[in-house]
């Protein structure tokens, strides 16, 4: 079952057994050791755990040395330093370790908070590994122009709203801002606003006060506090609630804010760059988005291109993130040059973040092979016939099979084509939620659409559940 | 609730053929018994790890995946990316033993349509599944 996920490496027999507990109470899986060489010797790697614990060892000679090859893993386990260890830590570090201190008593909180640390650091360097930092990859005419945009606005303070379809790379035009400014050498601090409960999203980005501090003693630094001197990076920002809308624009206007709890106004001095992947002026025109945020947020703009405006860069975008999969040791892949054909043929709905899990999926399905056209999931292949046998084979068991008509007759009188097209695609769409019931995720499935998508044409077409439902009763 | 005993059949409208992922069987067997009562899932298998997930969700096809994060070997958030890539994805809702915005947002990066807290994830999964369902029709 559960591989280790924590090492404690400790002889004190008792304490060992006391952390066991404790981390099987909260859900890690742990194996103890008392020395490093029956670690070393166990066949166990570096990734295998989150956390290392570290206090009376055995062979305390070998210890530099397991460090040392702890160190040397793209993924590095976090290391807890027990009281016996503390004088180690600068060794540790200097090492390329990551230390934090296990103070004594043992309480469930602290061992708590220092693994929630670790399960952090590591996501964090999992999903950096396929992003670049320096900005987007590629020589098309659609990056050349943001590259020039990123540029030009670089230098100033100036707060930048950056637009585009989801998946488009908006956090990595975000990064290439601040790394390209004089902020560069303080902190980026990214805060995905749409994922963050409106309850939780003010004391995330404000902090709060120890006095209000519910939980401990200690005041809890916002986003705010922790991009001092940087840049915040607001994604997302459409999703944001209305009532932090107001205190976000008084952060614009008056570089301060209140911690939770607080009374005191803090001054802060960070440059905000803001993205959404939303329609903001339908937001505004609905009341779900402030029109004076809006315009403090869209000072200087930045369209982020979708995929299929730039092909060219596929290639390039390909070799860049299989350069960076092996430099993070997520594995290795190639493609030939008939399969990256098929890729370019593809309408990219997902933009680049669907190319780049489909590398990392293909690097984990083919670790250092190449792969050929047949490799790919069959969305990839509508013009391969075996590919699509297997597909009609699956979609047997539908109710409704419909394949693109090719034989419409044009009347003399001609066509309001658009209106034409949106007939259609009104009808498939209502067969569509019908036939699922009115489960708008089955119902993007049907439609081989994303769910965002349907769900911005629902809104379009002004789709009602009561709608589906009398639709649902009448055909029942 | 092994996956190779597990009948893939016409189910009635709105049901979610259910794939449950987690290292920890404790938490497996507990979340299949406070699941199997609810009228919207239909449990069809579960799996130890990310590698599990990837597998299962090709050959099972499932509607909804509620995956951990911290497995051994392949972890929640990468197995989440890479089904993602697959043909025709599940809903995927990761489950949690921490609660806090930053395990939301690198969920969400992943690419997971929702996040829940394990404490309270047999009730919580209600109200998630209607925001990524009917409720969406209201907009």
């Amino acid at each position: 079952m559960a591989e280790a996920r924590v090492l404690v490496l400790d002889a004190n027999d008792v304490r060992a057994q006391n952390l066991r507990g404790l981390l099987q109470f909260i859900d890690y899986a742990p194996v103890v050791h008392e020395s490093c060489a029956t670690v070393m010797s166990s066949g166990a790697k570096p990734a295998d755990w989150v956390a290392i614990v570290i206090g009376e060892v055995l062979d305390t000679p070998r210890l530099e040395q397991f460090v040392s090859w702890l160190s040397k893993a793209h993924e590095r386990p976090v290391l807890l330093l027990l009281p016996e260890q503390i004088e180690a830590a600068s060794q540790f570090e200097a090492l390329g370790a990551s230390c934090r201190l296990l103070e004594l008593p043992l309480k469930y909180m602290q061992l708590n908070d220092l693994l929630k640390f670790a399960g952090l650091q590591r996501m964090q360097n999992d999903a950096m590994a396929t992003v670049n930092a320096l900005g987007p990859t590629g020589n098309s005419s659609a990056v050349r122009r943001v590259r020039r945009m990123i540029e030009q606005v670089a230098g100033f303070d100036t707060t930048v709203f950056i637009t585009g379809e989801s998946g488009t790379g908006k956090e990595v035009i975000a990064r290439a801002i601040h790394a390209q400014s004089h902020r560069a050498d303080k902190p980026f601090v990214a805060v995905h606003c749409g994922a963050i409960p409106a309850e939780l999203i003010e004391c995330e980005l404000f902090g709060q006060e120890a006095a209000a501090n519910a939980v401990g003693n200690e005041a809890r630094p916002g986003r705010f506090d922790q991009a001092e001197g940087g840049t915040l990076f607001l994604d997302e920002v459409g999703d944001m609630s209305l009532p932090m809308q107001v205190k976000l624009l008084r952060v614009l206007q008056e570089h301060s804010y209140e911690r939770i709890g607080g009374t005191r106004s803090q001054h802060c001095d960070v440059r905000i760059i803001a993205a959404t992947h939303g329609d903001m002026e339908a937001a505004i025109a609905k009341g779900r988005f402030r029109e004076d945020l809006y315009y403090r947020l869209n000072v200087f703009p930045i369209e982020a291109p979708p995929m299929r405006e730039r092909l060219d860069d596929l290639p390039m975008l390909v070799a860049d993130l299989i350069a960076r999969l092996e430099q993070s040791g997520h594995g290795s892949v190639q493609l030939d040059a008939e399969a990256l054909n098929v890729l370019r043929s593809y309408a990219w709905p997902g933009n680049v973040r669907e190319l780049a899990n489909l590398v990392e999926r293909l690097a984990v399905l083919h670790p250092g092979e190449c792969v050929r056209p047949g490799d790919l999931p069959r969305r990839f292949r509508p013009h391969d016939k075996a590919a699509q046998a297997v597909a009609a084979h699956a979609a047997a068991s539908s109710p409704v099979h419909l394949r693109p008509r090719g034989d419409c007759v044009l009347p003399e009188v001609g066509v309001d084509l658009k209106d034409h097209i949106e007939q259609i695609e009104l009808s498939l769409i209502r067969q569509a939620l019908v036939q699922s019931g009115g489960v708008v995720a089955h119902t993007a499935r049907l439609l081989n659409t994303r769910r965002t998508t349907l769900v911005e044409k629902l809104r379009k077409y002004g789709l009602q559940r009561e709608d589906v439902e009398a639709d649902i009763a009448g055909e029942g | 609730m092994d996956a190779a005993h597990c009948g893939v059949g016409s189910l009635p409208r709105g049901q979610f053929r259910t794939l449950l992922v987690d290292d920890n069987e404790a938490f497996l067997t507990l979340a299949g018994h406070l699941l199997e009562d609810n009228p919207r899932l239909k449990l069809i298998g579960c799996g130890f790890s990310g590698y599990d997930a990837m597998r299962l969700s090709e050959s099972l096809k499932p509607d909804l995946i509620l995956m951990d994060i911290s497995m051994p070997g392949m972890d929640g958030l990468q197995a989440t990316r890479l089904i993602k890539a697959q043909d025709s994805p599940p809903i995927i809702l990761i489950a949690s033993h921490y609660n806090d915005a930053e395990h939301r947002e690198h969920s969400a990066r992943a690419g997971a349509d929702g996040f829940l807290a394990k404490r309270d994830f047999d009730i919580a999964i209600n109200s998630v599944l209607d925001a990524l369902t009917t409720e969406q029709l209201h907009g």
